[in-house]
């Protein structure tokens, strides 16, 4: 069971919503590479519509001093999933990569695991998903097209993750240094980067207000990021002092206790309940 | 505590087994058309099955809807027959003889029906053998290594309701053996064949008689701590749920299992009322038999209002702005603040006020109107905690949103309620609704004493 | 005596029997007049206990102060304990005599006689609302902490809570003696004029316009009647109050809706473990058992288990959801009173309020001993106790200081173990508990004698078929 080259990730996403337009890039491009049904009118107004990443929009003010906020929400990978142990059949899981992911063949769709998702990114498909003709040959080889009657949600893009995987193992050299691979095989921001082996949404984003890589990976860009998350979260742990005003890491609906893969960038209060008038 | 004459035992057998040896003229009619319904509402289910969940009205927050709320219902119903027969029986009611049967029947129908509903509910119920739910009927997939979850409180409820289910049915043929043999006595040809099968040999002699009492105590104190846990299981379904900030509560196991019986014994003192009136069997349910359940009933309902208080109480305690949310669209949102408030006066205020009073609960119309209020409003009460607490699920406003039920969603509903009505018409045909046994054993008990001038009713007791 | 056993009836011996109905008063108003050298044994070491529980409270007052609700942690335990049987052994009453639980007769004056032990407990509240944090924040609205701390109070009515619970025990107080007064004033009326000294002119006083008319007797059933519901109401919302402002509200997060049902049935399996222990010593050392038949032993070690059935019910429908939950206060909340620092002191509590009473009271030929049942009840007792010191010490020690303040428990805290004085309170205060009921079963009878004489009609032999059974009158 137990193999050497066991691939050692922990897939993170960053959000910067600094950065973040609102442009819905991301939504469009995880339409077209996840095999997503066409969101009609209609899906939209039955609060039905496919959306593995959402751009959240909330005004902020009183007309005509309005700004728009936007928070782009996707499945947050959460490390202590509330997802995940409510399943009957085990349809989603945890993987050893830092993902949840989602079985679609063993999905009976009993919707708990949506349910019980805080952050709704949990989609469950109401009707048998339909293309027009014309957009048949379009869909995506490497993803499977869901039947109705079952949860689906974001998967980080995993099918590009595999294919990158099986480039750097076909070619078996280091892409930068030439060197040949031994012992773990390990895909690296670096090789992202050469292969395109981001999730659509990141690739897509004009802002690079999406940044994603392994959490393990010294030169990737978010190791950092969760670093930092990390430490708040210890020391609120141990009851220390938090500094919040030399951070902008956050996740999502900390209370809740799911600790996602997902870290957002925002000065934010990070427990804003704590400080909640009487 | 007994009025009424007392009765032979010749009288007894002729008028209980009334409805078996011969029936009415308007019961087939009737069951044909709860058939009709029932067929109508399979008919829906079965569209539903084919067309997608789209023709009902879930939507992403509140992906859970009528569908579960009867389910949970129905499951509460079912938790009367316990309630009354085993603890009764462990307690020796006399009052409770007339009514244990009913009980236990109703507890098992409406446990099967309560058992469709998640089945339609899933996605794919075609693929439901690879979840625990199926598993008495459809053998499980073990061959490829695949297991259920058994970390889900999904896997725990099937679980916990096959086990009542299969237990209850012990129950009541336990109950009915010595009943099958009076019938077996009194029918003949194919009938009396299968009545001979089911009474098993019984022949009413003194061991007979003393395992068959052992196995009813045995049963009632086995079962109880099956149908403590059912509900309480049930309400786990929710209560583990941490991002639905109204459903994590500690209070919900007892909270379900307090409201369940709550419903569960009108429903019961709804049936015994209608038997009553169709079947004419005034001197077995008498007015003393439902007052006494009424007076139970203001126990089991202000233990329940109790429960209510500390549930809603503990929402607002916590001052967690996505509760508040939650709170804030049960109690001032309509139409759901209506409902909430029909709910409460139909539960508790309403129904209570009238089995204060005593004639009140010797009048049968009333005491009807209480009871079927009394289960309006717990059906209304998991409704309202099933849907307010998914469409405030948490503090994302842009993904609230709330429900509507389709036409499908109701039809099958109905259906439901066709059906548990149909299937207890149907099985008053096949077994006597109330124990010819224990009537007559609570005939022989029965006697008086005088103190002074006054006489009392006694009843010899056997400890 | 005529309280011995009935003779032809073997096979039920010890069940449901009552002396004949002329000689009961005489009988047990001499009972209650005698003082047994054990009885004052009893009297002499309880009352040095009571002296050892006020010097540890001046201790306590000196060392500490009244400022933080720390130090006072256990005493506040003592007091929920004594709480817990003073309050739910009068209901025990009234709840049997609602149900016309035929068994309940001579158990019904002991369970009353704990509400006189409840001035003690409205004694010792009079410090623990002064030892109670505000729900205002003194600091104001500090970063990171509450303006007004999490409690049932919400808003906070003025005084709230300090004097509102205040009045609630004294309201319990008060009720609880009503219901005494009330059940008890047939039995004084009819022994005011045999009673001498200041019993007599107790019971004059208290009594005298008793003369046993049917209008009176009316007027005192319904009273009882309606005093019991009242009483109920009051005893489940005060056990409600207690459990959230001194347990619950004092740990930041701890937001558990069923804890308050939680302490009241542990309550209720405390005082009627009580009872059971109180209704044993009587049968066995005080000459009684004529009285006090298995029956009641019998009948009420069911209810018994019941309510310990159900404590370990609620326990789990606390933890499993909190375990399940997985919320970092949740979990801190769990480590802290569960598995964590007060873990032996759960185990202790798990052991005495649920396994081992469960253990004896599944046994049917224990339970129908006496022993079986009392052995039973001190465990719950012993299990209440524990109960209280996990959670009210727990409580009083969680957040210490400002930290009260804060929305959600962050860390595990320590444990605080007892010190001297501690012992000499908690030790002191149970013994000076049974010092005043000791005291109060000489004043009054401790059997309800009308009830008792009211069994004798409704109960008698009778044949059925080959057998001889008993027969129990059911008056509406």
């Amino acid at each position: 069971m137990v193999t050497t080259n066991k691939i050692k990730h922990k897939w993170g996403m960053v959000v910067d919503l600094d950065r973040c337009t609102g442009c819905q890039a991301c939504v469009i491009a995880c339409q077209a590479e996840n095999n997503i049904p066409i969101n009609t009118k209609d899906y939209f107004q039955q609060r039905r519509a496919y959306e593995w990443i959402r751009i959240e929009r909330y005004w902020e003010g009183e007309f005509p001093n309005v700004k728009a906020k936007f928070i782009p929400i996707l499945c947050q990978h959460c490390e202590n999933a509330p997802c995940e142990p409510v399943c009957p059949v085990f349809a989603t899981y945890h993987n050893d990569e830092g993902m949840n992911v989602q079985v679609y063949n063993r999905c009976i769709g009993t919707r708990y695991c949506s349910v019980n998702c805080p952050y709704s990114a949990r989609m469950f498909n109401y009707w048998q998903p339909n293309w027009p003709d014309s957009l048949r040959n379009q869909l995506n080889p490497d993803v499977t097209v869901r039947t109705r009657g079952i949860m689906e949600k974001c998967t980080f893009c995993v099918q590009r993750l595999r294919r990158g995987e099986v480039n750097v193992e076909q070619r078996g050299i280091e892409p930068l240094t030439g060197e040949k691979i031994t012992g773990e095989r390990k895909l690296n921001y670096r090789q992202m980067q050469e292969g395109n082996y981001l999730p659509a949404c990141v690739q897509s984003c004009p802002t690079n207000a999406l940044q994603f890589a392994d959490q393990y990976d010294e030169t990737g860009p978010v190791k950092e990021r969760f670093d930092e998350a990390n430490e708040i979260v210890e020391k609120r742990h141990h009851g220390e002092h938090i500094d919040e005003n030399h951070t902008r890491t956050y996740r999502l609906f900390e209370e809740v206790g799911a600790s996602p893969n997902l870290i957002y960038l925002k000065k934010v209060e990070p427990f804003p309940l704590e400080k909640r008038p009487r | 505590m007994q009025e009424g004459k007392p009765l032979q035992s010749k009288q007894i057998n002729r008028e209980l087994l009334l409805t078996i040896l011969n029936s009415p003229k308007w019961f087939f009619t009737t069951v044909s058309v709860l058939g009709i319904i029932v067929m109508v509402a399979m008919g829906a289910a079965g569209y539903m099955i084919n067309q997608g969940f789209g023709v009902t009205g879930l939507n992403r927050p509140v992906m859970w809807g009528f569908f579960i709320t009867n389910f949970v219902f129905w499951i509460g119903i079912s938790h009367a027959g316990v309630m009354l027969s085993a603890i009764l029986r462990l307690s020796k009611a006399e009052w409770r003889r007339p009514a244990t049967r009913a009980a236990e029947i109703l507890t098992v129908f409406s446990l099967m029906t309560a058992m469709t509903m998640p089945l339609i509910h899933t996605g794919r119920p075609w693929r439901t053998v690879y979840w625990i739910y199926t598993l008495p009927f459809v053998p499980y997939d073990y061959a490829r290594g695949i297991w259920p979850n058994v970390r889900t409180p999904l896997v725990w409820d099937p679980s916990a309701v096959y086990t009542y289910l299969t237990s209850s049915i012990l129950f009541v043929v336990v109950a009915l053996i010595p009943d099958f043999a009076v019938l077996r006595d009194r029918t003949t040809g194919m009938s009396h064949r299968i009545y001979g099968l089911l009474a098993m040999g019984w022949q009413g002699n003194a061991r007979q008689w003393k395992l068959q009492i052992i196995a009813g105590v045995l049963l009632s104190a086995l079962i109880l701590p099956v149908f403590v846990s059912v509900h309480s299981i049930v309400s786990w379904d929710f209560g583990m749920a941490v991002s639905v900030k109204s459903w994590h509560s500690t209070v919900f196991a007892p909270y379900f299992v307090v409201g369940a019986v709550h419903s569960g014994v009108s429903a019961v003192a709804f049936v015994l009322i209608l038997l009553r009136y169709v079947y004419g069997w005034q001197n077995y349910i008498r007015h003393e038999h439902i007052d006494a359940l009424a007076r139970l009933l203001v126990v089991v309902a202000t233990g329940w209002f109790y429960f209510l208080v500390m549930e809603i109480l503990f929402g607002f305690y916590g001052r967690e702005a996505d509760e508040i949310a939650v709170r804030d669209y049960q109690f001032m949102v309509s139409p759901w603040n209506i409902w909430m408030m029909i709910f409460v006066g139909v539960t508790y205020f309403l129904p209570v006020a009238i089995w204060l009073s005593r004639s009140a609960r010797r009048n049968l119309w009333i005491m009807s109107l209480a009871c079927i209020s009394v289960n309006i409003g717990m059906w209304l009460e998991r409704f309202l905690i099933i849907v307010p607490g998914l469409a405030r699920k948490q503090l994302l406003t842009f993904d609230w949103y709330t429900y509507t039920p389709s036409a499908v969603e109701w039809i099958i509903v109905g259906g439901t309620f066709a059906m548990v009505t149909m299937l207890m018409l149907v099985i008053a045909r096949v077994v006597p609704l109330i124990p010819l046994y224990d009537i007559k054993e609570g005939e022989i008990l029965r006697t008086e004493i005088k103190i002074g001038r006054v006489t009392v009713p006694a009843v010899f007791r056997e400890d | 005596m005529a309280a011995a056993e009935p003779k032809g009836h073997g096979q039920h011996s010890g069940m449901w029997i009552y002396p004949d109905a002329k000689v009961i008063s005489q009988d047990v108003s001499e009972k209650s007049k005698d003082m047994a050298k054990p009885f004052r044994t009893a009297l002499v070491v309880t009352g040095i206990l009571f002296i050892l529980a006020i010097v540890g409270f001046i201790a306590r007052a000196a060392d500490d102060g009244f400022d933080e609700i720390g130090p006072w942690g256990y005493y506040t335990a003592l007091f929920s304990m004594l709480f817990m049987v003073t309050s739910g052994a009068p209901l025990a009453a009234c709840a049997f005599r609602f149900t016309k639980s035929h068994w309940r007769r001579p158990l019904s004056r002991v369970a009353e006689l704990f509400s006189i032990v409840s001035i003690l407990n409205l004694l010792m509240f009079i410090p623990m609302m002064i030892v109670l944090p505000s729900l205002e924040n003194p600091a104001g609205s500090v970063e990171g902490q509450m303006e007004l701390r999490r409690s049932i109070w919400f808003e906070g009515p003025i005084g709230a809570p300090h004097a509102w619970n205040l009045a609630g025990v004294a309201f319990l107080t008060i009720t609880s003696i009503a219901i005494l007064w009330t059940s008890a004033i047939a039995d004084m009326g009819e022994a005011r004029h045999s009673a001498t000294g200041l019993k007599g002119w107790l019971y004059r006083k208290l009594a005298g316009g008793w003369y046993g008319t049917k209008r009176q007797w009316n007027v005192q059933k319904a009273g009882l009647a309606l005093l019991g519901a009242f009483y109920f109401m009051i005893v489940v919302f005060m056990h409600f109050t207690i459990s959230s402002d001194y347990a619950q509200s004092l740990i930041p997060g701890w937001k558990d809706s069923i804890f308050p049902v939680l302490y009241t049935v542990t309550a209720f399996q405390a005082s009627l473990g009580a009872i059971l222990v109180t209704l044993f010593i009587l049968r066995r050392w005080g000459g009684y058992e004529g009285y006090i038949g298995k029956s009641t032993f019998w009948s009420a070690s069911k209810v018994l288990l019941g309510l310990t059935l159900l404590w370990v019910y609620h326990l789990f429908a606390f933890f499993i959801t909190f375990w399940y939950g997985r919320l970092e206060v949740e979990q801190n909340i769990i480590k802290y009173l569960i598995v964590d620092t007060y873990s032996v002191i759960f185990l202790l509590n798990l052991a005495f309020s649920f396994v081992l009473p469960f253990a004896v009271l599944v046994w049917n030929p224990v339970r129908r001993s006496d022993w079986g049942p009392s052995l039973a009840g001190l465990l719950a007792l012993i299990g209440g106790l524990m109960f209280n010191i996990r959670i009210f010490v727990g409580s009083a020690n969680a957040a210490p200081g400002e930290n009260i303040y804060h929305f959600l428990l962050h860390k595990v805290p320590a444990p605080a173990y007892p010190d001297i004085w501690d012992l000499f309170i908690v030790v002191g205060g149970l013994g000076a508990a049974v010092f005043i009921y000791l005291v109060s079963t000489r004043i009054l009878p401790i059997l309800s004698i009308w009830e008792v004489k009211e069994g004798t009609f409704y109960q008698k032999w009778g044949k059925l078929h080959r057998g001889e059974y008993q027969i129990l009158g059911k008056p509406e």
